[in-house]
C-alpha cells in the first residue's frame, strides 16, 4: 500500500513538472481546469473584499445622513421651545414696542423651525399640520408686529389668540419630547421613517410610528386662524369673482375656442378631462392648431361657468425674431379685445427664447386695477399668440366703486421719501398677499440707475408698497 | 495562452464593476437659479408628459411654496426628503439645455400658468399605492398623472 501511494505521488509530481499538453499526463485539460479554479477563487475573494468595502462606505454615509437629520431635529425643537417662551412673554407685556420685538422674534424663530422641519425624512403628509401651525404662528406674529410697531396695542381677541397658540406650542413640545425620548433611546431610527425615497421593495404603505403621528395630532382641534396674512385660512377659500353666468356645455366651450382661434384652424379637438374641486371648474381640451409655422398640439381650459378661456398654451419651436415688443403689445391687445377683455393696459413684459409674455391690467376710470391681470404670450417670429392666462382676472374682477381719494396727489407726494426723483404718477388698485385690495397713488421714479415704484394709500396716506423695476435682457420685471 | 485568459477575465471583472456602480448623473458647474432648479425638477418628474403636464408639475411646486403646509422656498420644497423621486433617483442633477421644453414650462409656471388650479399633490394612478395620496381630492388629470389637493 505505502509503496503504491509513494509511486502515485511521484508520478503526479513528474506529470506536473513535465509537459503540460496532456499527452504525457494522460488527462487532457487537467492543468487548465486547475488554473481556472484558481482564477475563480481569486475573483470571489476580490468580490468579497469589494462588498465589504462598499458596506463600510454605506455605513459611513448612513451615519453622516443620520447626523444631518438629528441636527435638523434638534435645531427645530430648540426653536419651538423658544417660540413657546416668547408666546408666553407676548401675553405679559403692556408696551407695544416691547411686544413688537417679541413678535418679531416669534416670526424669526418660526422661519427657522420651518426650514429645519422641511429637512426631516418623513412620509408625505406626516407633519403637514405641524408645518401649517408654524407657518401660521409666524405669519400671525408678523402681522401683529406690523401693528405694534405703529404703536397700536393688541386687542383682546388677539391676546386670546396668542394664549391659544401658546397652549398648542406647549402640547407640541410635549409630543416632540416623547419622540425625542425614542430617538435617544435608539428605539427610533430615521431610516424607519422611510421618507428618503429609497425604499426598494415597498409596495405597500409604510406604517407611521405612533410618536410621530402624535406630533401632528397635536393640532387636531386647532381652530381656524383668520387674519391679514398670506397663510390665513381665508386665503384657501377664494371664489372666482369674475365668473358669472350660466353653465355651458362641452360643445359650447368648443365653439368658444373656435371663435377665438378661427374654427377652420382647429383640428382634432378632444376634451381631455373635466376639472372639478379646484377654484374654477373647467373643461380641458387638446387640439391641433393650423398656424403659419407648423402644426403642433395646443391645450386650453374653458370655464364651465360663463364659458371663459381660463388659459391656453401652445408650445412650438420659435424661429428668428422678426417683431419688436411694441408690435407684440398691439397684437396682444387685439387678441384680448377679441376674447372679450375690454379696457386693458399693458404693464410689464418678459422676453424669453423669442416669445414675449406681456402682462395686461384692467383700467377703470383711469385707475390701473392690477389684481385684474391677464397675460398673453406672443411668438416674435410671426406674431402668433402662443399663450394666454386669465385666472388672475377671473378671480378678482368686478365692477368696483372706486371712491374719490381722501388726499390729493400733492399731499401723497409729500409722503414719498424720494419725491425729487419722481418721474410720473397715477392712481392704482394694488393687491396684497392677504386678499385685500388697496387704492393708492402710484409714483414712478428713478434713483441713480434704479427705477422704482412707490404706492401711497390714497385714503390714509400710508406708504403701502415699494417695487423695484429691474430692466434685464429678459424684459422688465418688478420686485 | 495563459496571458490571454487573464486579459479576458480582467475585462470581465472591469465590466462587472462598471455594471454594479450606480449610474452617475453628470453634475453641472454653475449656480442653479429658480428657473434652472424648477426646470430640472420638471425634467426629472414629467419628461415624457404633454407640455401642460410639465407646466402643471412646476405649478404644484410653486403652490407648495405658497402653502402653509410646505417649506417656503422652491429649493426647500424640491429637496424636502421623500417629496420627489427626481431627487432620490438623481434625475434632478441631469443638466438641461437652456432651449429645452422643460425650461419653457418652468418659465410659464413662474409666470403664473397653473393648469391644476392650486393643487399640491400629484401621483401616477397606475403605480401609486400609498393610501394617503389616494385620499387626496382629485382636481384634474393630465397625461399619466392625477393632480389633487
Amino acid at each position: 500500500m505505502e509503496y503504491d501511494e509513494k509511486e502515485y505521488i511521484m508520478e503526479n509530481h513528474a506529470r506536473r513538472r513535465g509537459s503540460v499538453r496532456g499527452t504525457e499526463t494522460g488527462e487532457p485539460g487537467y492543468h487548465a481546469r486547475n488554473k481556472a479554479k484558481n482564477v475563480v477563487i481569486a475573483i470571489l475573494a476580490l468580490t468579497t473584499l469589494f462588498g465589504a468595502w462598499q458596506h463600510h462606505r454605506a455605513v459611513l454615509l448612513r451615519r453622516q445622513l443620520d447626523a444631518q437629520y438629528n441636527r435638523a431635529f434638534y435645531e427645530m425643537t430648540g426653536y419651538i421651545q423658544d417660540m413657546e417662551v416668547l408666546l408666553s412673554k407676548a401675553m405679559l407685556t403692556s408696551s407695544p414696542q416691547k411686544a413688537a420685538d417679541i413678535l418679531k422674534d416669534i416670526w424669526h424663530r418660526a422661519e427657522l423651525v420651518s426650514t429645519n422641519l422641511g429637512q426631516l425624512p418623513v412620509e408625505q403628509g406626516t407633519l403637514v399640520n405641524t408645518q401649517k401651525f408654524i407657518s401660521q404662528v409666524g405669519d400671525y406674529a408678523k402681522t401683529l408686529n406690523g401693528q405694534n410697531v405703529k404703536g397700536q396695542v393688541m386687542s383682546k381677541d388677539q391676546m386670546d389668540t396668542i394664549k391659544n397658540l401658546h397652549q398648542f406650542a406647549v402640547s407640541l413640545n410635549e409630543n416632540l419630547d416623547k419622540f425625542h425620548g425614542e430617538l435617544s433611546a435608539g428605539t427610533m431610527k430615521w431610516e424607519n421613517l422611510a421618507g428618503d425615497g429609497a425604499r426598494l421593495f415597498s409596495k405597500t404603505d409604510v406604517k407611521v410610528p405612533q410618536s410621530i403621528s402624535n406630533i401632528d395630532g397635536t393640532f387636531e382641534e386647532m381652530p381656524t386662524l383668520i387674519y391679514d396674512g398670506p397663510f390665513s385660512e381665508h386665503m384657501t377659500n377664494q371664489k372666482a369673482l369674475g365668473l358669472s353666468g350660466e353653465n355651458i356645455s362641452e360643445d359650447q366651450a368648443i365653439e368658444k375656442l373656435g371663435s377665438l382661434f378661427g374654427k377652420e384652424n382647429i383640428r382634432n379637438i378632444q376634451k381631455v378631462s373635466d376639472n372639478k374641486n379646484g377654484v374654477i371648474d373647467t373643461y380641458n381640451f387638446r387640439f391641433e392648431l393650423e398656424g403659419k409655422k407648423e402644426e403642433s398640439v395646443a391645450e386650453a381650459d374653458v370655464s364651465v361657468v360663463g364659458g371663459k378661456v381660463v388659459w391656453f398654451l401652445y408650445n412650438r419651436d420659435v424661429g428668428d425674431v422678426e417683431l419688436d415688443i411694441d408690435k407684440a403689445k398691439e397684437i396682444g391687445k387685439q387678441f384680448l379685445e377679441k376674447s372679450g377683455f375690454k379696457s386693458m393696459k399693458d404693464t410689464y413684459y418678459t422676453e424669453q427664447q423669442g416669445v414675449a409674455t406681456i402682462n395686461y391690467a384692467y383700467m377703470q376710470d383711469g385707475v390701473i386695477v392690477y389684481p385684474d391681470l391677464v397675460k398673453v404670450k406672443i411668438a416674435l417670429d410671426n406674431g402668433e399668440v402662443v399663450g394666454f392666462e386669465s385666472k388672475g382676472y377671473l378671480m378678482s374682477h368686478q365692477e368696483r366703486s372706486i371712491p374719490e381719494p381722501a388726499i390729493t396727489e400733492a399731499e401723497a407726494l409729500q409722503r414719498v421719501a424720494r419725491k425729487e426723483n419722481i418721474v410720473s404718477s397715477g392712481l392704482a388698485i394694488i393687491p396684497t398677499d392677504y386678499g385685500k385690495e388697496l387704492f393708492c397713488y402710484e409714483f414712478k421714479g428713478k434713483l441713480d440707475d434704479q427705477d422704482f415704484l412707490v404706492y401711497i394709500n390714497a385714503m390714509t396716506g400710508e406708504e403701502e408698497d415699494i417695487l423695484l423695476i429691474i430692466n434685464s435682457e429678459e424684459g422688465i420685471l418688478t420686485m | 495562452m495563459g496571458f490571454k485568459r487573464f486579459i479576458i477575465i480582467f475585462v470581465l471583472f472591469v465590466v462587472f464593476f462598471a455594471a454594479i456602480y450606480p449610474g452617475q448623473a453628470q453634475n453641472s458647474a454653475g449656480r442653479a437659479s429658480d428657473v434652472q432648479l424648477l426646470a430640472r425638477a420638471i425634467n426629472g418628474e414629467a419628461r415624457g408628459e404633454p407640455y401642460e403636464g410639465q407646466v402643471a408639475v412646476g405649478a404644484v411646486i410653486l403652490n407648495r411654496v405658497k402653502d402653509s403646509r410646505f417649506p417656503n422656498s422652491i429649493a426647500g420644497v424640491i429637496y424636502q426628503p421623500g417629496a420627489f423621486t427626481a431627487v432620490s433617483d438623481g434625475q434632478i442633477n441631469v443638466p438641461i439645455d437652456p432651449n429645452s421644453t422643460v425650461v419653457k414650462a418652468a418659465q410659464d409656471a413662474l409666470n403664473g400658468w397653473d393648469p391644476t388650479y392650486g393643487c399640491l399633490y400629484y401621483w401616477n394612478p397606475a403605480t401609486a399605492t400609498s393610501k394617503w395620496i389616494w385620499s387626496r381630492q382629485v382636481v384634474t388629470k393630465i397625461g399619466k398623472h392625477y393632480f389633487g389637493k
